[in-house]
């Protein structure tokens, strides 16, 4: 009861630290908003309207997960509508509603190609086929690109992909970071012991586990590839799966090995020095170079793809930072009483331990989520990262490049780039000074 | 201290060999098979198509891609240890995929050596003219040519639905074409000996692992030490293997580019430490005062701000004929090179333009990152209590700062040497395609757009190799600036 009311006393303390940084609390409102606009962009930016009555019939496009609509007509013939390639604009329906931004992030507009400014004149191609100065509802309020793509769209659109490859990559990245960080600082070199017929069990288990899992499944996996990013995910998944369930039967067995008398002499682990190692060469690798020549080899283009390399390679800092905190809460002493009632070993790390050393893993996440959001702009502008057909940040900033006269496609993209960016710096700055306990007062 | 450097060298070394193995393991799994890409360009330029087969050999042996993968390697019960000398990529492929569904390599062997039988006699193949008489020349190719593709299919392919499709095709061009007579035996030994695959399938040794040891003879092993034929080695004498698009040695490349990504990311490094300095030092020593506020918010505005978008941002507006036409937009120098016997300094005064631009793109990110840590390693040491004594016994301001209070301050600056060098690498890729700056950053994004897998490998280990000695030159750093920390 009494901890429990002290944690909380703290994160209250914390959020009233937060509060208090204007900068990094108006950073989280606005990515609170950011987030919002993700989750909305497919109704808030698409040429398919909210709501159409259209010969007595209602349709919900933009909501709706078919992707067309039978209507009768009163000679008896079916007229198909297919929702996305519909002419919605020219479309003579009674009532119609078009979302707020009423333009699809990769279709053209004819009537507006050729980059058209912000502020310029845009042409309107009405029902009857005039063309007129365009109203306001379907103004291209950032101009167009090339073939008459709507900017903002583009924004909007590409606001859920830098915000969703940000933070997927980071959640792997973190759930890696702080297990082997925790696991590192933890245990170090002298602390993770075993019989030695257990330690050479479970070796032989994880080179079967790894055979049974992916060298068996090798061509499976490969399909997916080619196939979708979900079957990726999913074979990756059983693959991880079956790894797990015969590193466990290898282990139970360990433990039996062990019992045997010449083979349960104890062994050390050094599970801090392996981190370690791993860490050293991951970060001795120029992380955009490593993604972009593990990019290269995949052989479709997916934003899933992006999310998982960057997530494997990005794991770093957080795992530096948890380990140091690891190092410092192992030797406290409610950990040392944990261990004398006989707590077990990752009981006692991850129910104790991590909640007191997640602050600066957390701040690590933040600059995280920044830097994730840099490298996949970066990629797109260079066009090695997502595939070609999604507009993202850096793949209109990089339109925009072949055209210097267009400004407006250099300008918003890159803004929108830099305040995302600067949100989560700001965000991670607050958080730090919010949860550094030598600042309280 | 000579000690401990070693010591530190010493530890670079497993390092340096866990990023030639990833650099190895990436190439080795990248699409598309090598060989036929150095073939058929080979076939572009010399304008002959025959001698393919032997052409082929060739480039594999050349490239190192007769010999296993790696010293070892985790397989199956059902594979066997020689399926690495198949000569065609898809075919090995096809065959593993054979392997991996019916598990019984002797009937699978058997009925692959009957496929090529079936395939190199059709190569072969004379046809009788007295037979022929009645038919079209052209027909007879026409079929011919048919046959083979079908066959050629057959052999690229692992799917039973596909195979029995193709295999009815050939049977009905066999039948419909007397001609064809003579293989029509071969034939029927190919399907009964793809229906004994079928029948003996012994899909559980697939379950059986195994682990298959090929000795020093490995394309690992040859691309670090060479064969001693074709290839020199990697780590001795820095051979890179063969680029893919021009079939050059990859280290030639290398060489001709890595001097101006060099020149650029030192300058930048230079350049930041010249300029972040005196401004952390300042902003710490007045502390709260405008000048710190206003410079730390310029500060964290620049180190937020993606380098991409500067650079874009920078061209537009300094060397875009519709606003100011001041700078050259791309390269190093003008497109037409040097004038003919320009000294140095010359050379130096005509590229000057062209390297401002990219100069500041370099520079300003981690001279926002080097200020910052600047000031804060500053304000760690200003509140010291020794800076105070030095106050009160009344030594001028700039003394206690400059004097007393910096050298402490150096240390962090000097430890994070290891994140800027690193990062100029990292970031010359976007720069230099941005400007087009010959150097290995625009290489790999060529060698990116054109597959060129050698190439992208080759910068991946430099880069991780150059790494490594930042951190080493930082670490050395340390022990000199710190008296403190002694080195056993």
């Amino acid at each position: 009861m009494e901890e429990q009311k002290i944690n909380n006393d703290f994160k209250k303390f914390a959020w009233k630290q937060f509060k208090q940084n204007k900068p990094a609390y108006y950073s989280y409102k606005i990515l609170v908003f950011l987030i919002v606009l993700s989750v909305l962009s497919p109704i808030i930016a698409t040429d398919q309207p909210l709501y159409c009555k259209y010969k007595g019939v209602s349709m919900f496009p933009a909501f709706s997960f078919s992707n067309s609509c039978d209507i009768k007509n009163e000679d008896g013939t079916v007229e198909k509508i297919q929702y996305d390639i519909a002419e919605w604009k020219q479309l003579d329906a009674s009532t119609i509603i078009f979302a707020p931004v009423a333009y699809a992030p990769n279709k053209t507009d004819y009537n507006n190609a050729d980059y058209v400014s912000p502020g310029s004149k845009q042409i309107f191609v009405d029902k009857e086929g005039n063309e007129k100065s365009m109203p306001t509802k379907f103004r291209h309020w950032l101009g167009t690109g090339k073939g008459g793509e709507d900017v903002l769209s583009g924004l909007i659109n590409g606001t859920r992909i830098s915000l969703s490859i940000g933070i997927i990559s980071m959640l792997i990245a973190s759930f890696l970071g702080i297990i082997l960080g925790a696991m590192a600082g933890y245990f170090g070199d002298k602390k993770m012991q075993t019989s030695r017929g257990s330690f050479w069990t479970v070796l032989v288990g994880v080179v079967f586990a790894y055979y049974y899992g992916f060298s068996v499944r090798l061509y499976d996996i490969a399909d997916a590839f080619a196939d979708s990013g979900f079957a990726v995910l999913l074979q990756l998944i059983i693959s991880l799966v079956i790894f797990s369930i015969v590193v466990f039967l290898f282990y139970i067995l360990g433990k039996q090995i062990g019992k045997i008398s010449f083979l349960s002499t104890r062994v050390f682990i050094p599970v801090d020095s392996i981190v370690s190692r791993l860490i050293e060469i991951l970060i001795s690798m120029p992380l955009l170079i490593l993604i972009i020549s593990i990019s290269a080899i995949a052989k479709e283009k997916s934003m899933i793809n992006l999310m998982v390399i960057i997530g494997l390679t990005a794991w770093t800092g957080i795992a530096r930072l948890t380990r140091a905190e690891f190092l410092r809460i192992s030797n406290l002493e409610y950990i040392q009483a944990a261990k004398s009632m006989g707590l077990k070993e990752f009981r006692i790390m991850f129910k104790h331990a991590l909640p007191n050393a997640l602050a600066p893993a957390l701040v690590a996440i933040a600059f995280g989520v920044a830097s994730a959001i840099l490298i996949e702009s970066a990629l797109s502008f260079l066009g090695v990262g997502v595939p070609p057909t999604t507009v993202t940040w850096g793949s209109l900033l990089n339109a925009g490049r072949e055209q210097f006269s267009a400004w407006w496609l250099v300008v918003f993209p890159g803004l929108a780039i830099f305040l995302t960016v600067t949100i989560y710096n700001l965000l991670g700055e607050g958080l730090r000074d919010a949860l550094d306990p030598k600042l309280k007062k | 201290m000579l000690q401990y450097i070693l010591k530190r060298v010493f530890i670079f070394i497993p390092t340096l060999i866990a990023i030639t193995l990833l650099g190895f393991i990436i190439s080795v799994n990248a699409p598309g098979d090598p060989v036929e890409r150095m073939v058929r360009s080979s076939i572009e330029d010399n304008a002959r198509s025959s001698n393919v087969v032997e052409e082929k050999r060739a480039w594999r042996e050349k490239l190192g891609l007769d010999l296993p993968v790696f010293y070892f390697s985790l397989t199956s019960l059902s594979r066997p240890d020689t399926l690495y000398k198949i000569e065609d990529r898809n075919e090995r492929e096809a065959l593993d995929r054979l392997i991996s569904i019916y598990g019984n390599w002797d009937a699978i062997q058997v009925y692959h050596q009957s496929l090529s039988k079936f395939y190199l006699s059709q190569l072969s193949f004379v046809a009788d003219t007295n037979q022929l008489k009645e038919y079209d020349k052209n027909a007879v190719l026409e079929t011919l040519n048919q046959l083979k593709f079908e066959a050629s299919a057959i052999q690229g392919t692992y799917d039973k639905a596909v195979i029995d499709v193709k295999m009815i095709k050939i049977t009905t061009l066999l039948s419909t074409y007397p001609f064809l007579e003579k293989f029509k035996l071969e034939f029927e030994m190919v399907k009964q000996n793809f229906s004994a695959i079928e029948k003996t399938g012994t899909s559980w040794k697939n379950y059986v692992p195994r682990i298959a040891f090929y000795g020093f003879k490995n394309q690992y092993h040859r691309w670090l030490f060479g064969d001693g034929k074709f290839s020199k080695g990697l780590l001795l004498h820095g051979d890179f293997g063969t680029s893919y698009v021009t079939r050059q040695p990859i280290s030639d490349v290398i060489y001709s580019k890595i001097g101006w990504s060099f020149f650029f990311s030192m300058l930048s490094v230079l350049l930041a430490y010249l300029v972040s300095i005196p401004i952390g030092v300042r902003a710490a020593a007045k502390r709260g005062s405008r000048f710190d506020k206003s410079s730390s918010i310029v500060l964290f505005l620049l180190y937020s701000m993606p380098s991409f978008w500067l650079a874009t941002l920078l061209l537009m507006t300094f060397s875009n004929t519709d606003a100011l036409a001041w700078l050259p937009a791309s390269g190093v120098k003008p497109a037409l090179g040097y004038p003919d016997g320009a000294s140095f300094w010359e050379m130096v005064k005509i590229s000057f333009p062209y390297i401002i631009l990219p100069a500041i793109c370099y520079t300003y990110s981690s001279f926002a990152f080097l200020s910052r840590t600047m000031r804060v390693a500053m304000l760690d040491v200003v509140n010291q209590d020794y800076i105070r004594t030095a106050r009160a016994k009344g030594l001028p301001e700039n003394k206690v700062i400059w004097k007393h209070g910096f050298r402490n301050a150096l240390l962090p600056i000097i430890t994070v040497f290891a994140n800027v060098f690193p990062a100029a690498i990292g970031g010359s890729v976007i720069i230099e395609s941005i400007f087009t700056i010959p150097g290995m950053g625009s290489e790999a994004i060529y060698a990116i757009q054109t597959n060129n897998y050698p190439m992208i490998i080759a910068i991946l280990t430099i880069t991780g190799f150059l790494t490594l000695v930042g951190y080493l030159i930082s670490d050395i750093l340390y022990a000199i600036v710190d008296p403190r920390i002694s080195y056993k």
